[in-house]
């Protein structure tokens, strides 16, 4: 029930956001359709399919699982971790370079959550990170940012 | 005859050493993210896009086409051989090709499974030939009422042929259609919900949200389980199917051929629905119909046949009217405008030597596939045997790297992560995200085409009317809605309740 529920809130709430910013934009007239009517449109169709999915969510069954709580939980740390590693990896991707961030990046990838030894881990990451580098940068011909050490 | 000449004029384009060598390079890749489960060919599509900066547009898409047939041909080998789906077209052709794996007759599935691509996938570039230059002839005359109402039927089709229910998959295109409203108005010039940020001025970039929503978003679900792999050998002298097995094939590998062509036409997760629709009809005309699910050749056939079949039929409006019905022709159609070369009406008769010389590359590579996927097919396997906790890695990087090579921006990459996100959630809420990587692209033309119709007759909505084209599409388009909203309150039929499994 409360999978059914949650798309229809992010529609819902997608629909509102669209209502409220597009009523800002110049609605035109129908001879002459300005930029906001089409958004306006698109955002009531989505308050109404969200209000709709919830309702219809009300009627759906679930199955009950013993600690489905827990075990949601659980599930949640490894993709959490990875987003964040990754949006590490971004934001550090311009200033520290490509090859610095990769390997940083693939180091706490391989041995923090793909529980590989650290001397392996260390290794790969190396060894990974400098053949993506040399087969998109010299290879596919690929711009990406220098590392201070100009690599 | 026509055809014929313009065929020999593309054969001559594409049997030069330079497109054979990307065409080879296309295959080879495409059978690679086939066989690689969590790479799917809009994956692989995606990082090949700046290579192909350097190389002429006949080229490029001739490398682009084979990643994208080429992975229908990859897919069903880890189906096959241990019961993991390469590609999502390849899932049905796990409980009877795993089956047979299973019975010691994992080779036939696979020869079977790589024999019927080879005849569907030639068929339907048969198909592609003779229909897209007669679709591009007709779509000359569609102004924007007729634009309108071909997108209208293509949205309501997605909505009715989609893997979840009409009413889980409408508001997905419409999300889809709202998020491409982001950036610059292409009428006006306003600014849409960009909140003054200067990255979101061009909109939101379709490629990283594709690559987001389908390749973190599957990586992020995938490393919720642990994967352990059982992978079957097979020796060469295995390959060889029966008789029997031979005979019993030939009856769906030409259904697919024709159900996968005809449904590859059709905007939505096309190879998946052909997949389905195979097997169900192979298994209603089959007289061993009980067996199916315990190894039985046709429902290897059928599927295979069909999916690859319909790569040919996606072909037709991507190329013939310009309008992508799936994201791997979307992100196709993106790098040939990279290359200042747009598919529509006018691109058979104003780019002859591109259209003749992908069609004659596309029976090439099918030759290539078959020989990369019979006797080279136990170097795929071995690809297998990277253990899942080194290749996730691998294709974060390829995903965060093939968005950066498109726009060298750091933005693109926060869009990237972020459609990730969305990605994992929608699947783990049980929506399909196809749809909504559609409705992105091609939405936008949906509005313009609104907007120029009512902009044209002054504001009157009987110019979708007056045109017969329109009226008549407008017409199906509305008649599939009401048919939809009838057939939510009936009890699903069994294929659909699997596609939403799925």
């Amino acid at each position: 029930m409360i999978k059914a529920r949650a798309g229809g809130l992010l529609f819902l709430l997608t629909g509102i956001y669209g209502l409220v910013y597009s009523r800002s934009l110049p609605m035109g007239r129908w001879n002459e359709p300005g930029p906001g009517g089409f958004p306006f449109g698109l955002a009531l169709l989505l308050v109404f399919s969200g209000i709709m999915t919830i309702a219809r969510g009300k009627g759906e069954k679930e199955e009950e699982q013993k600690g489905k709580g827990r075990d949601f939980l659980r599930n949640l740390i490894t993709p959490l971790l990875i987003v964040l590693l990754t949006l590490g990896f971004i934001l550090s991707l311009e200033w520290a370079g490509y090859v610095t961030s990769v390997v940083v990046y693939l180091f706490i990838l391989f041995f923090g959550i793909c529980r590989y030894r650290l001397p392996l881990a260390a290794g790969m990451a190396g060894v990974f990170g400098l053949g993506s580098w040399y087969l998109f940068v010299k290879i596919l011909g690929v711009q990406l940012p220098l590392s201070f050490w100009g690599l | 005859m026509d055809v014929i000449g313009n065929l020999l004029a593309g054969f001559q384009t594409a049997l030069g050493l330079h497109n054979i060598y990307l065409c080879f390079i296309g295959c080879l890749f495409g059978t690679m993210v086939g066989v690689l489960p969590g790479i799917g060919p809009l994956v692989g599509i995606s990082l090949l896009i700046p290579a192909t900066y350097g190389i002429d547009a006949t080229g490029a898409i001739i490398m682009l086409a084979g990643i994208y047939y080429g992975a229908m041909y990859g897919g069903s080998t880890t189906s096959i051989l241990m019961n993991i789906p390469g590609e999502s077209a390849s899932v049905i052709t796990c409980v009877d090709g795993y089956q047979m794996t299973q019975k010691g007759r994992g080779g036939a599935a696979l020869f079977i499974s790589a024999w019927g691509s080879f005849v569907g996938g030639n068929l339907s570039i048969l198909g592609l030939m003779i229909l897209a230059p007669l679709l591009a002839n007709f779509a000359t005359r569609f102004g924007p009422p007729e634009i309108f109402a071909v997108l209208m039927l293509a949205f309501i089709l997605l909505g009715s042929l989609g893997s979840g229910s009409f009413f889980k998959t409408m508001p997905m295109i419409f999300l889809g259609m709202f998020l491409g409203t982001v950036g610059m108005d292409p009428l006006t010039g306003n600014f849409r919900f960009t909140h003054g940020v200067k990255d979101l001025y061009d909109g939101i970039g379709f490629v990283p949200v594709a690559m987001g929503a389908f390749g973190i978003g599957e990586i992020l679900t995938v490393t919720e389980e642990s994967l352990v792999r059982v992978i079957h050998k097979v020796r060469m002298r295995e390959l060889l199917p029966t008789r029997e097995e031979l005979r019993a094939s030939w009856g769906p590998i030409f259904r697919g051929s024709g159900l996968g062509f005809l449904i590859g036409i059709l905007p939505g997760s096309a190879h998946v629905l052909s997949s389905f629709v195979s097997y169900a009809v192979e298994k209603k005309v089959s007289s061993h119909s009980e067996e199916f699910g315990t190894g039985r050749i046709e429902g290897v056939a059928g599927p295979e046949t069909a999916n690859n079949a319909a790569t040919g039929g996606a072909m037709i409006p991507f190329l013939g009217i310009g309008i992508p019905t799936g994201p791997a022709t979307a992100v196709m159609m993106i790098a040939l405008m990279i290359h200042g070369i747009r598919p529509g009406p006018l691109f058979i008769s104003e780019q002859p030597q591109i259209f003749w010389g992908l069609i004659a590359s596309m029976y090439i590579g099918n030759v290539i596939l078959l020989i990369l996927n019979l006797p080279l097919v136990g170097i795929f396997i071995n690809l297998l045997r990277v253990p899942f906790r080194i290749l996730f890695p691998l294709v974060l990087i390829i995903c965060l790297v093939g968005t950066y090579s498109v726009s060298s921006s750091t933005f693109d990459l926060l869009i990237l992560l972020g459609s990730g996100v969305f990605g994992y959630i929608f699947r783990k809420l049980k929506y399909d995200l196809a749809p909504f990587i559609l409705a992105l692209i091609i939405g936008p033309l949906l509005e313009v085409s609104l907007r120029q119709s009512l902009m044209r007759s002054d504001g009157s909505f009987s110019i979708f009317w007056n045109s017969p084209i329109s009226l008549t599409l407008l017409g199906v388009s509305s008649l599939l809605f009401v048919w939809n909203l009838i057939t939510t309150l009936k009890p699903k039929s069994t294929w659909k309740k699997v596609l939403e499994q799925e």
